[in-house]
């Protein structure tokens, strides 16, 4: 019973970060309506920029590494909307699609040129595991989990106690109807990257700190981060938020049943079933903050 | 010149199953992000077929066939959705197909690739064996240039166009819009897996590791860049995508610098994926339309 336990605790860690990347994508989706293929990518610069800044010439300690990593990753979000996503806007979504696919592989194959494409670390020490009423975490783990419970309270008060989360809400909901009503489309597009990459930024370092970089961390993530969209129901933020734990947890407690080499399969083929049976997802009756 | 004919047949290959592709991405507007699992299917089913002993031809044709059925099977599900939906259903299932062949080991020896792929019996093996797979994959190649023009000029092929463009409308017309679509996924599927198995056959070594989502967009951009609903385009996409990929290596770049070469020419590609969206949608050949059509 208690193997399961941990296998749930581990699900559980790994579903906060994987719900970090959620939000973003189901953000982008939410008020734009294409699905952002290239969301992986800022994941793994967040990752790897943050390696940038804690390695020489500037050798900074993590935790001041992480902020200007998330600025640069927030550029890079706000690039890619104005170069590509923009002026494709008014087209068919499956060429925002066709281009964040490009985009996404450009972006990787960046990462395999300035980094190469071995695996890296953050050169910490081994982090020590804590022992807790007979379960293990380690530090980065109790890290991850309490760096993600506060991103994620930011974003609920951000969203219902703000201004500009009102905005974002009314955007998600009829973008059109927002427009008229005089919500300024780019303060919303700006915060809906700048959110998007700054989340996806925070759990690619957190994962990296777990685990490891390689440039494929982003794509090999923003599939589990796409299963706990369309979990949600996609645009639906605290969908996203359910999905991405309940991904984690399908994942981990998975391992006990079959052999982990099909680990990622849990998310494929709940993305193949969903899209099948319920594209609205099925946390969709708790659609009330959209 | 050994490697000319090489690259050629390589070329060659990529147009097969880049024509594949067009049927449904094309034609039909179907945008199959998942359509490299048909390649891996034709390539694994021939492969593990000829090594058991079937001869290459019987095994090409079993290989097609497989992936034909398994493209109708799959879709009839994926089809329930549309669009950009219908894109990354697609996407999964090949994802879904790749981790299968990496973890069944007892039929495709996981990760470690089935080597040994034999070639058609009166084609040399090695070098000496260039000139005549070469022929092969050219009448292959022509033979499935002649089929998809033919189909796609068939009262068949404008169907599809019009699905393309309107669903409602075909419908109006009394078309059965989910059949359609059903039989250009399956044509198309059955085309990917003969791609697929010509070229298991002449690299005699495949892996899961050949059938991944780099293969997808090199296949997307062939048919892309050439230009969608054509039936030049994706052959003059897939000669232009591995020509260049294949120029590349002959650029005088110091020793030190080769680390740098294969990543430059991903973003090479996935850049230029991105421009042709922006700047050029319809490709290097667009699409005739009537004028006021």
């Amino acid at each position: 019973m208690s193997y399961y336990l941990q296998l749930l605790l581990n699900g559980v860690i790994a579903g906060s970060v994987y719900a970090l990347f959620a939000v973003g994508l189901t953000l982008v989706y939410g008020v734009f309506r294409f699905i952002n293929f290239s969301h992986g990518e800022l994941i793994t610069w967040g990752a790897y920029l943050t390696l940038m800044f804690s390695s020489p010439p500037f050798s900074w300690p993590l935790y001041l590494s992480a902020a200007p990593a998330m600025i640069l990753t927030a550029m890079i979000g706000f690039s890619q909307d104005f170069f590509i996503y923009r002026p494709l806007r008014r087209g068919n979504p499956i060429t925002l699609l066709i281009a964040s696919i490009g985009l996404s592989y450009m972006l990787r194959n960046a990462v395999r040129f300035v980094w190469g494409s071995d695996l890296k670390t953050f050169d910490l020490p081994p982090s020590r595991g804590i022992e807790l009423g007979g379960y293990y975490v380690t530090e980065t783990q109790l890290l991850m989990l309490a760096a993600a419970v506060a991103f994620l309270a930011i974003l609920y008060l951000l969203l219902t106690r703000t201004l500009l989360g009102k905005s974002l809400r009314a955007t998600a909901d009829n973008l059109e109807l927002a427009a008229i009503m005089g919500i300024s489309m780019s303060r919303v597009s700006a915060a809906v990257w700048g959110l998007a990459s700054v989340f996806a930024a925070a759990g690619g370092i957190l994962l990296a700190l777990d685990t490891n970089l390689e440039p494929a961390m982003g794509a090999t993530n923003l599939i589990k981060a796409f299963a706990a969209v369309l979990l949600g129901g996609a645009g639906n933020v605290w969908g996203a938020l359910l999905g991405g734990l309940f991904i984690g947890i399908a994942e981990n407690l998975g391992v006990a049943f079959f052999s982990p080499g099909y680990k990622d399969f849990v998310s494929f083929g709940l993305i193949f079933l969903l899209l099948l049976f319920r594209p609205h997802g099925i946390f969709g009756l708790l659609a009330g903050v959209r | 010149m050994d490697y000319i004919l090489h690259v050629f047949i390589l070329a060659l290959i990529y147009s097969i199953f880049a024509m594949s592709l067009n049927l449904e991405l094309g034609y039909a507007g179907l945008y199959n992000f998942g359509h490299v699992a048909f390649f891996g299917m034709g390539a694994y089913v021939s492969a593990l077929l000829s090594r058991s002993g079937i001869p290459v031809p019987g095994a090409m044709l079993c290989a097609m066939a497989a992936a034909g059925i398994a493209g109708a099977l799959l879709a009839v599900p994926a089809l329930r959705v549309t669009g950009d939906y219908f894109g990354i259903a697609t996407l999964v299932f090949a994802e879904m197909f790749r981790l299968v062949c990496l973890n069944e080991r007892w039929l495709t020896k996981g990760p470690m690739g089935l080597p040994g792929i034999p070639r058609p019996a009166w084609i040399a093996p090695g070098v000496d064996g260039l000139p005549g797979y070469l022929l092969l994959t050219a009448v292959a190649t022509a033979g499935v240039f002649l089929f998809v023009r033919q189909l796609t000029r068939s009262p068949f092929g404008r169907s599809l166009k019009v699905i393309r463009e309107d669903e409602h409308i075909a419908q109006a017309f009394g078309k059965n819009v989910l059949l359609l679509k059903i039989k250009s996924i399956a044509a198309g599927s059955v085309l990917a897996g003969l791609a697929g198995a010509l070229w298991a056959h002449y690299i005699s070594y495949i892996s899961p590791a050949d059938f991944t989502l780099t293969e997808t967009i090199l296949v997307v951009l062939c048919v892309v860049l050439g230009g969608r609903g054509t039936n030049w385009g994706p052959v003059l996409g897939a000669f232009a995508v591995i020509f260049f990929g294949e120029a590349v290596r002959f650029l005088p770049i110091p020793h030190e610098l080769h680390r740098y070469v294969a990543p430059l020419q991903g973003m090479v590609y996935g850049g230029i994926l991105v421009l042709i969206v922006l700047k050029l949608p319809d490709g290097m050949i667009p699409e005739h339309r009537r004028p006021g059509a």
